[in-house]
């Protein structure tokens, strides 16, 4: 315990020589390069294209842009029923909490796990570790910013100019930066428990005034809620950066808030303490995980951050007499299920809610465009099978548990197979049921949502098991930082078969009409779907059919 | 050059307590998970937390350390309120918890030289090696920690306390995932510490490692009763038959 010392490191040699170190073993060779390129390349083009079919669908609906076939209003006559002011101010109110809630989760002021665990015991100022983390976050709010308020200027402004939208954009980094700050602060000074709670409770408010509004106004006739009424809502501060968009200069004092709070929380950076930076670290991996699984209960979960009482009311029956050990196994399997689905009302809940979504995009003014339905269906049903997944990627992550049955590894993928497919069928019932009650699609779409439901649901198996990546293989230098190779690949696979399973509807639903080839081509698509979406992965030892390699237990028939 | 000393063989009336809790009551938020416990522990001295699952022992630890708010009451270290935002705090007290995190792209010794460095030791490299060898990781010291069984990553989490200057080890059930022979090893190397003059806070399970190790001991409960290793051992034998 007595050592001779002399000069420490600075925190800022410390970082830089655990950063080098990291980058300098990484080995991946080109091929893995241009791979993970390729994917970024994807992904962005993807991006782009739907930002693109945004940007395009908002200006043609509003009369500003050339219409054509493909952005032609796909909801019938006399069904929009919210303002595009009510929905915009909503929709930047419901980011805005979004985003502070995300934010006070993982703390603006952050470090990774192991960061915390080898990094926060040295005798060293520690604004070094987390000074340069602070600054390069406040990129990030900078980019949402940008993200939201770019394609929403360009589409609402009557004469979008360059200027403008760059001012708009300037005042949309403000309110970034100012919810940066606010978490910061808050961070910082161990302080605004109650502003998280609130920014939870308009996050879920907030959106479902909108599709209350639209359920209203949809049979109140001459009562319905008018723009006028709803004007205020574009004072709303969240709102500002639309009121730059159309000639206001005053918002733009919201750049000065922020940066003034900016500075107070880097004076006091170093007040943070341990506790606090150990909790947003393990709170960020949380949700940097669930974001690889694009998975929408993970994700609220890791967001909400509330620790789960532990108990619950449900009780199914797991134990089954009679039958044959294959039967009784089986049914135990989906008991187990059916009980872990219910234990989690929630996740059933955004199920619903997602169902929703799109009915109520069409019925908000000037936005039933086709493409966008669309795009918001794929998000949709995408997040729904993902919320419908959670016994299938505990499955997943704990491969003991279903090993205890004594059935082979098909079976019991099948076995989970059958709660998803159920509920995505539910699910596209709903919700394409909810789009023809607001005048979008014809009973033809409604049926042929639901023949994909079942492939849905193989979508939620893949997604769910899909290989993570192999962190003994090859790390790939990254500006962030090593990454393994196929990271970014892995988190395609589930939302490419959510994809194909939709194809058919999608393409019916921008084209207008259900042909009746669609029918074929979609049970034909939901066969498929379902024999990639359960076929069990035999690992490479693997010569028997039986589970993760061993061999098959006889069953008593 | 500066040298992170301690107080070694002063006679007890002179040493100073290097942790002193008052009144101090664990838990999170305002819900205490166990009872009031009052204790000091100087220089030389070796304190073991003893009791069942889910007392609150390592609850305890994490506040004396001021990685948690305590309920109530005040922990000093070297007569301080603890901060662990201090540098003092950080040069002096070595805590070692179950954080299985590691860089995934950083070897064995890389981890612990950032440690060491970190701490401004002089002679990095003789003293990882040494430290290496004693844990049993000298084959494994280019090796990446998720290459490594648990209990290997577990020596080199206990092996980074050793690695760096320390007047307070604290450690929360260090035989975890520790075969026999390390068990012993690191116990006997522990009691050489503390005779040396180490402060030692440790929440164990292990009678063997208590009796080799602790000069006094605290059952921790509903309530909190002081006692002797032997008696400490004796309690936790009697909660665990099966305890090595």
């Amino acid at each position: 315990m007595t050592m001779q010392t002399s000069q420490r490191f600075s925190a800022r040699e410390i970082r830089q020589y655990t950063f080098k170190v990291g980058l300098s073993r990484t080995e991946g060779g080109i091929m893995e390069l241009v791979s993970e390129a390729y994917t970024f390349v994807l992904g962005g083009l993807t991006l782009l294209t739907m930002a693109g079919a945004i940007i395009v669908g908002l200006r043609n609906s509003l009369g500003v842009g050339h219409v054509s076939v493909l952005n032609a209003s796909a909801v019938a006559p006399g069904f929009h029923s919210v303002t595009l002011l009510q929905a915009s101010a909503t929709v930047l109110l419901t980011l805005a909490a979004a985003l502070l809630a995300v934010e006070m989760t993982v703390g603006p002021i952050t470090m990774t796990v192991p960061q915390t665990a080898w990094w926060l015991g040295l005798p060293v100022r520690r604004r070094g570790f987390i000074q340069p983390g602070f600054l390069k976050s406040l990129v990030w709010p900078a980019a949402a910013a940008v993200v939201v308020v770019v394609p929403m200027a360009l589409g609402m402004a009557a004469e979008p100019s360059p200027g403008r939208i760059a001012l708009a954009t300037l005042c949309g980094i403000g309110l970034g930066w100012l919810l940066f700050g606010i978490a910061a602060w808050c961070q910082v000074t161990n302080s605004g428990k109650w502003v998280k709670n609130l920014v939870g409770v308009v996050t879920l408010v907030a959106p479902l005034t909108l599709v209350a509004t639209a359920l209203y106004n949809n049979d109140a006739g001459a009562s319905a809620i008018t723009g006028a009424q709803t004007a205020w809502l574009e004072y709303l501060p969240t709102s500002w950066p639309l009121l730059v968009a159309g000639g206001a200069m005053w918002p733009l004092v919201m750049v000065l808030f922020a940066l003034l709070l900016l500075a107070a929380v880097w004076w006091n950076l170093e007040r943070i303490t341990t506790a606090q930076l150990k909790a947003s670290a393990a709170a960020g991996a949380y949700v940097a995980g669930s974001l690889m699984s694009m998975d929408a209960s993970e994700l609220s979960k890791s967001l909400g951050g509330g620790a789960s009482s532990g108990t619950s009311r449900v009780r199914l029956r797991l134990v089954f007499h009679g039958g044959t050990v294959f039967s009784r196994s089986v049914k135990t399997l989906l008991s187990t299920h059916a009980t872990m689905a219910l234990r989690s009302p929630v996740s059933l809940l955004r199920v619903l809610v997602l169902a929703a979504i799109p009915a109520s995009l069409a019925a908000v003014e000037f936005l039933g465009n086709a493409v966008l339905i669309a795009v918001v269906l794929y998000l949709c049903a995408h997040f729904a099978a993902t919320s419908l997944g959670a016994t299938a990627r505990f499955a997943n992550g704990n491969p003991a548990v279903d090993m205890l049955m004594p059935l082979p590894a098909r079976i019991v993928r099948r076995v989970h197979y059958v709660l998803p497919a159920v509920g995505m069928t539910v699910w596209a019932a709903v919700c394409f049921g909810l789009l023809l009650a607001l005048g979008v699609g014809s009973p033809s779409l409604l049926v042929l949502a639901v023949l994909a439901g079942p492939a849905l649901g193989a979508a939620t198996l893949r997604a769910a098991f899909r290989p993570a990546p192999d962190w003994n293989m090859p790390a790939i230098a990254s500006a962030s930082g090593p990454i393994p190779t196929g990271a970014v690949r892995a988190f395609l696979v589930g939302p490419d078969l959510t994809l194909i399973s939709l194809l058919p509807v999608l393409i019916c639903l921008i084209s207008g009409g259900v042909p009746f080839v669609a029918f074929p081509a979609q049970l034909g698509l939901t066969l498929l779907a379902f024999a990639w979406g359960t076929h069990v992965r035999k690992p490479k030892s693997a010569k028997s059919g039986g589970l993760f390699g061993l061999p098959p237990v006889p069953v008593e028939k | 050059m500066s040298k992170a000393t301690n107080s070694p063989k002063k006679p007890p009336s002179q040493r100073k307590d290097v942790v002193r809790a008052e009144k101090l009551q664990a838990g999170y938020g305002t819900k205490s998970v166990c009872g009031v416990a009052s204790f000091s522990l100087q220089s030389g001295q070796a304190l073991a937390l003893v009791g069942p699952n889910g007392a609150g022992k390592s609850t305890v630890v994490k506040t004396v350390v001021g990685q948690l708010e305590a309920v109530s009451g005040t922990a000093l270290i070297h007569g301080v309120k603890v901060d662990d935002r201090t540098l003092d705090f950080r040069r002096e007290v070595a805590v070692v918890f179950d954080d299985d995190a590691f860089f995934p792209a950083l070897t064995v010794e890389e981890h612990l030289a950032i440690v060491s460095a970190g701490h401004g030791v002089e002679d990095v490299e003789e003293v990882i090696a040494s430290e290496l060898e004693f844990f049993g990781l000298k084959a494994l010291a280019t090796s990446r920690p998720y290459n490594l069984s648990s209990g290997q990553r577990r020596r080199m989490l206990l092996a980074s306390a050793f690695v760096r200057p320390r007047s307070l080890l604290v450690l929360d059930e260090p035989e975890q995932r520790l075969d026999t022979a390390m068990r012993h090893r690191l116990a006997t190397r522990l009691r050489a510490e503390v005779d040396a003059g180490l402060a030692l806070l440790v929440v164990t399970h292990d009678p063997e490692f208590l009796t080799t190790v602790a000069t006094k001991a605290l059952f921790i409960a509903d309530t909190v009763h002081p006692m002797t290793p032997a008696q400490a051992a004796a309690a936790i034998a009697s909660e665990n038959p099966h305890a090595e």
